[in-house]
């Protein structure tokens, strides 16, 4: 193994639009979609996958942009490179988790070549960008020379490096919607040291109907197979007075419904233990954000 | 204790750019991978599948057939495959202390870093494909991987050259142990693990070989020790005169560039091909084939009257010393001398004993044996003054060795001993915030404090010496000339920094070449924090005769020379020559008539008049260091060090009790450099070794039976710069040391006292005590939560 060479032969292709690169894939077998290349080059070179054909998308320039449609909805394109991301000033408005994430992912260097669409796509149980968009239902359009078909994100993974996408599907857009008046969320991520993949990551938002919440979604990463949608413990958080006393009981009911790994970034122990911890302070921040008290 | 006498520097202590600054900056300095010849060729090596086996047989006749691969050696290949190891002694020390040196694998296999076969090919990936063509047929055995168990009675036996597994026993004592434990209120026993610890440079082992028009293998290679030529050429059964190595001023060593690592394998590829050969080894090969500092597993037990005097201590240290010897007897030798720490015991014994496991091999790695130690003993010492209800700093204070005390081998050093100013100046620092028990987020506050010693310089009975030529250029400049391999630390800059100071020009005056095995002088080795004292005493020496020249006709055309000199038959207007050099002197490219400055004249001038007149204007100047017999190692007594240096680190952290998570609120780091040359480059050694040694505390290589699980920076992860601390950096220049101007070395001594103070503020925030070097927030949390299951 070495990172210095891409030791595996392929056809390197370079479409110019869309359709050609969906013909692309309706044709060829074995095809590899390359945007930022930050995972997928780095498992060509060391964790074995391979190809026949690397087909290049940046040049599509039209799947590079953030911005919002005439309905509210804002729309993020394969293409649009997660630097970019943190510094939009809609994500920083309206998704300030999403910033969060974006700003706590890796490296400057590989945020500046990294994409969200190919976070979502690599299919990681930790993908940071992956965690706040389940808080905001965020919504993916997946595009084939048959047509296209929208799934909400937390339905788009299946496990580790799979997703529900068919060989001849490419993620082309990112969909969150207009967040609700009231409403407020939080991210937090423990890493070992400040670049590092999660050794744990927690997602909430919450929108606040005077002392209650009336809807909560809490997102988890690196727990299990795929980023979480803690649905039931959610559920837990909505229609009552929100007091710290039910903080500590949804947090604790997040803790129990887990059940992550050892790995080399920490211990599953650890992981059950500070889940309960971060998942009270996000819920927390998200309530204070929401204009509640406590 | 001697304190040099002052002197008006005008460049020794300021802030220097080094000659090689703007070259770095700049990005025009080329690192090993940079370069390029043309018609050359990738090396690749073939490392062992199993960390332990034995090896039946290997076919290669598959990978030569590839075409564009130009050769595929094995051991039987390699004209003198088994060789002893040495770091560039100008003596043979024997005994235990020179392992063996094996270029490729033959018998036993004792790593996952054994070298089984090398590869040059037209492309880097025809040498991978090549390698995974060599069939290697393996009889894959158990190992040993803890040399606790490796020293058992029937263990494993890692060497088929050896029929032990030990590596060296050896122990130091003092006063007598066994009959002051009575003397004593508080007996205190631990044990104590330090792990391994990988050096995380910025360049990789790499570089290039090529033969040359007259049939020198010449390299340009990142090393710690350019006399390593001398084992190559054994190797290649070739002279000495034609192995060289020009080196490369470029990539970091820490220690890991002090043992061989790519000059014989491509040395071996380029004469076996007769083109020149590169070869850069990723770093998943690098993490998991060049040495790690030591682990070593540490019992303490230590005795104490209730008022908080030391009284004695024994040390039993086991090593790890992986699977080959390398540099484990020197590492086992300051570990065993600092054992009892720089606490003044009037009883102690220290035993210590290194054994061969199938780990990846141990060797150098700054600190070299005294960092284990170091963070032990400081830890005791912390537990200890808790026990008796002293405070850390007042327990530490009373007991710290100071001037005129022996080391544990009866050595009483020479240079002087700080660990009072320094105690005292961090423990004001620290408190200059006062200690709280929480801080306003809620986090909990701790504050640790810890000292060290460290030899600089060689074990003396290496006999070490170094060497530095000058010559002055009709312009009025110098040319140095040093072949001190400097992979960063500025060791080449500042002898330029000193020479200039000598002859009283500026900086940009001298300019110096380093680094050739074959046309600078040898300067030795740039391991055990050596080269400024050692090289920089030379450049001295280097200095004198050309000063004293220069002096002398300085003093003739100026007509400084006509003051009287008292005789016995009166006086006459004759001076002699240390006269001349006490009245002249050297600054501003000028040289003064010290009673009379008005009387001066150009630098230049004087060097036109004695090249005018066919006198020298060159000198090479040799240093030796204090030379001792090689000690009985199981009574070790006397000078071992030339001398040490002192330190004292202060840190306060910040813990989430609900996460364990903590943050570094503050690293004080404060040293007794002697005597600062360039303040940069000393200041930098300060930061960076408290960087590198707080890294210690979390870095983790999750060791597996032989396999090193974190092999690159995405699993082995080191502190970022938003991960860094800020470092207040303190040098005390007490002028007491035994290099130029009193300086004392500060390059490893800079990596002690930082990991034991982080954890002893871990402990003092939560009130739970760890024993390893490795403080993982996981550990942190863990610790609370037994702590608090314990209190209900």
């Amino acid at each position: 193994m070495t990172t210095r060479i891409l030791a595996t032969e392929f056809d390197y292709l370079k479409p110019a639009t869309l359709e050609e690169a969906l013909k692309i894939l309706a044709e060829k077998e074995n095809v590899r979609i390359l945007a930022g290349g930050t995972d997928v080059i780095v498992k060509m070179k060391v964790a074995g996958m391979t190809c026949d054909y690397l087909m290049d998308i940046k040049g599509i320039d039209a799947l590079d942009y953030a911005k919002l449609d005439d309905k509210g909805v804002f729309h993020i394109g394969a293409l649009a490179k997660l630097s970019h991301l943190e510094k939009d000033p809609v994500i920083a408005e309206r998704y300030p988790a999403l910033k969060e994430a974006f700003h706590l992912m890796a490296s400057i260097s590989v945020r500046n070549m990294a994409t969200m669409a190919g976070n979502f796509c690599n299919a990681s149980p930790v993908a940071d960008s992956v965690v706040p968009s389940i808080c905001y239902n965020a919504v993916l359009t997946l595009a084939s020379v048959r047509g296209e078909r929208t799934v909400p994100v937390e339905k788009f993974f299946l496990a580790p490096g799979v997703t529900v996408m068919e060989k001849d599907e490419m993620l082309v857009d990112i969909a969150l919607p207009q967040p609700e008046a009231n409403s407020g969320d939080a991210f937090i991520k423990k890493t070992r040291v400040r670049p590092d993949i999660a050794k744990i990551s927690v997602g909430a938002r919450v929108i606040r109907d005077g002392e209650k919440a009336c809807f909560c979604r809490i997102a988890m990463g690196a727990i299990a197979a795929t980023p979480a949608y803690l649905e039931e413990t959610s559920a837990l958080f909505v229609g009552k007075k929100v007091t710290p006393e039910l903080i500590a009981e949804v947090a604790a009911h997040a803790s129990a419904s887990i059940r992550p790994i050892d790995d080399n970034r920490t211990t599953a122990e650890y992981r059950v233990a500070i889940a309960e911890v971060l998942t009270k302070d996000a819920l927390t921040e998200a309530w204070r954000n929401a204009g509640g008290e406590l | 204790m001697t304190i040099t006498e002052k002197k008006n520097f005008r460049l020794v202590g300021n802030r220097v750019p080094r000659h090689d600054a703007i070259a770095k900056a700049r990005g025009e300095q080329l690192y090993s991978d940079d370069w390029v010849m043309p018609n050359m060729l990738y090396g690749k090596v073939l490392r062992s599948k199993y960390p332990s086996a034995i090896l039946k047989g290997i076919d290669t006749s598959k990978a030569k057939a590839l075409p564009g691969v130009h050769a595929v050696l094995t051991w039987e290949d390699v004209p003198l495959n088994q060789e002893v190891t040495k770091f560039g002694q100008m003596r043979d020390v024997g005994g235990g202390f020179e392992g063996l040196y094996k270029v490729l694998a033959h018998g036993k296999i004792r790593s996952k870093a054994e070298p089984i076969a090398l590869v040059a090919a037209e492309t880097q990936e025809l040498a991978e494909e090549a390698c995974k063509l060599i069939e290697v047929d393996y009889e894959v055995t158990e190992g040993v991987y803890d040399p606790r168990e490796a020293l058992k009675d029937g263990a494993y036996l890692v060497s088929s050259e050896d029929d032990t597994n030990r590596i060296m026993d050896t122990m130091i004592r003092m006063g007598d142990v066994d009959s002051a434990w009575d003397k004593c209120d508080l007996i205190v026993e631990n044990d104590f693990y330090a792990t391994p610890h990988d050096h995380a440079y910025l360049e990789t082992e790499s570089g290039m070989a090529w033969i040359d028009e007259n049939g020198v293998i010449t390299m340009r290679v990142g090393t710690q020790v350019l006399e390593h030529y001398r084992t190559i050429a054994n190797v290649m059964k070739m002279p000495h005169t034609k192995i060289r190595n020009m080196g490369v001023p470029m990539g970091g060593g820490f220690g890991g560039k002090e043992d061989i690592t790519v000059e014989t394998f491509l040395c071996l590829l380029t004469a076996a091909t007769r083109r020149p050969v590169k070869m850069v080894w990723s770093r998943e090969e690098s993490i998991e084939c060049h040495s790690k500092r030591h682990p070593e597993y540490l019992h303490y037990k230590t005795g104490v009257t209730k008022d908080g005097h030391v009284v004695a201590q024994e040390v039993n240290i086991v090593l790890d010393g992986g699977s080959y010897t390398y540099c484990t007897p020197w590492v086992q030798m300051y570990s065993t001398m600092n054992g009892a720490g720089c606490y003044h015991f009037p009883n102690s014994r220290c035993t210590s004993v290194s054994a061969f496991t199938n780990n990846t091999f141990s060797s150098a790695n700054r600190g070299f044996g005294a960092t284990q130690t170091n963070f032990s003993y400081d830890r005791q010492m912390d537990i200890i003054a808790k026990k008796l209800g002293m405070s850390p700093y007042e327990f530490r204070r009373m007991n710290v060795l100071r001037n005129g005390d022996p080391q544990h081998t009866g050595f009483v050093p020479q240079g002087h001993v700080a660990l009072t100013e320094l105690l005292d100046v961090v423990w004001e620092k620290l408190n200059e915030v006062p200690k709280v028990d929480y801080l306003p987020d809620g986090r909990k506050f701790g504050r640790g404090i810890a000292c060290a010693q460290m030899g600089y310089g060689r074990l003396c009975f290496l006999h070490d010496n170094s060497r530095v030529a000058l010559r002055l250029e009709l312009d009025g400049t110098v040319t140095l000339r040093a072949g001190v391999p400097d992979l960063g630390g500025g060791q080449g800059s500042v002898l330029a920094q000193i020479a200039a100071e000598e002859f009283g020009l500026p900086i940009e005056d001298v300019h110096p070449y380093v680094m050739d095995t074959h046309l600078t002088p040898l300067c030795g080795t740039t391991t055990a924090t050596r080269q400024l004292y050692m090289s920089g005493n030379a450049c001295i020496e280097a200095c004198k005769p050309l000063k004293a020249a220069l002096a002398r006709k300085a003093a003739e055309i100026i007509k400084a020379t006509w003051w009287p000199v008292t005789t016995e038959a009166g006086y006459e207007w004759e001076p002699d020559i240390a006269n001349i050099e006490g009245q002249l002197e050297f600054h501003d490219r000028k040289i003064y008539y010290a009673p009379d400055p008005q009387k001066c004249v150009d630098f230049k001038t004087v060097v036109a008049h004695i090249s005018n007149e066919g006198g020298e204007l060159f000198n090479e100047g040799q240093f030796n260091a204090p030379a001792v017999e090689v000690p009985d190692l199981s009574d070790i007594k006397g000078q071992i060090l030339p001398d040490m240096t002192y330190t004292c680190h202060g840190v306060d952290v910040a813990v989430d009790e609900e996460t364990g998570e903590y943050e570094i609120l503050r690293l004080i780091a404060a040293i007794d450099c002697g005597k600062a040359i360039n303040r940069n480059s000393c200041e930098g050694q300060v930061e960076g070794g408290a960087i590198y040694n707080l890294g210690w505390v979390r870095e983790d290589l999750h060791w597996e039976n032989g396999i090193t699980k974190a092999n690159n920076f995405s699993t082995y992860l080191i502190p970022t710069a938003v991960d860094a601390p800020d470092v207040e950096t303190i040098l005390l220049e007490s002028r007491g040391g035994i290099g130029p101007y009193g300086a004392k070395g500060v390059g490893e001594p800079a990596d002690n006292s930082i990991c034991p103070a982080t954890v002893n503020a871990l402990s003092d925030a939560v009130g739970v005590e760890f024993f390893c070097t490795n403080v993982k927030p996981e550990d942190v949390l863990k610790a609370i939560k037994e702590k608090n299951k314990k209190n209900k």
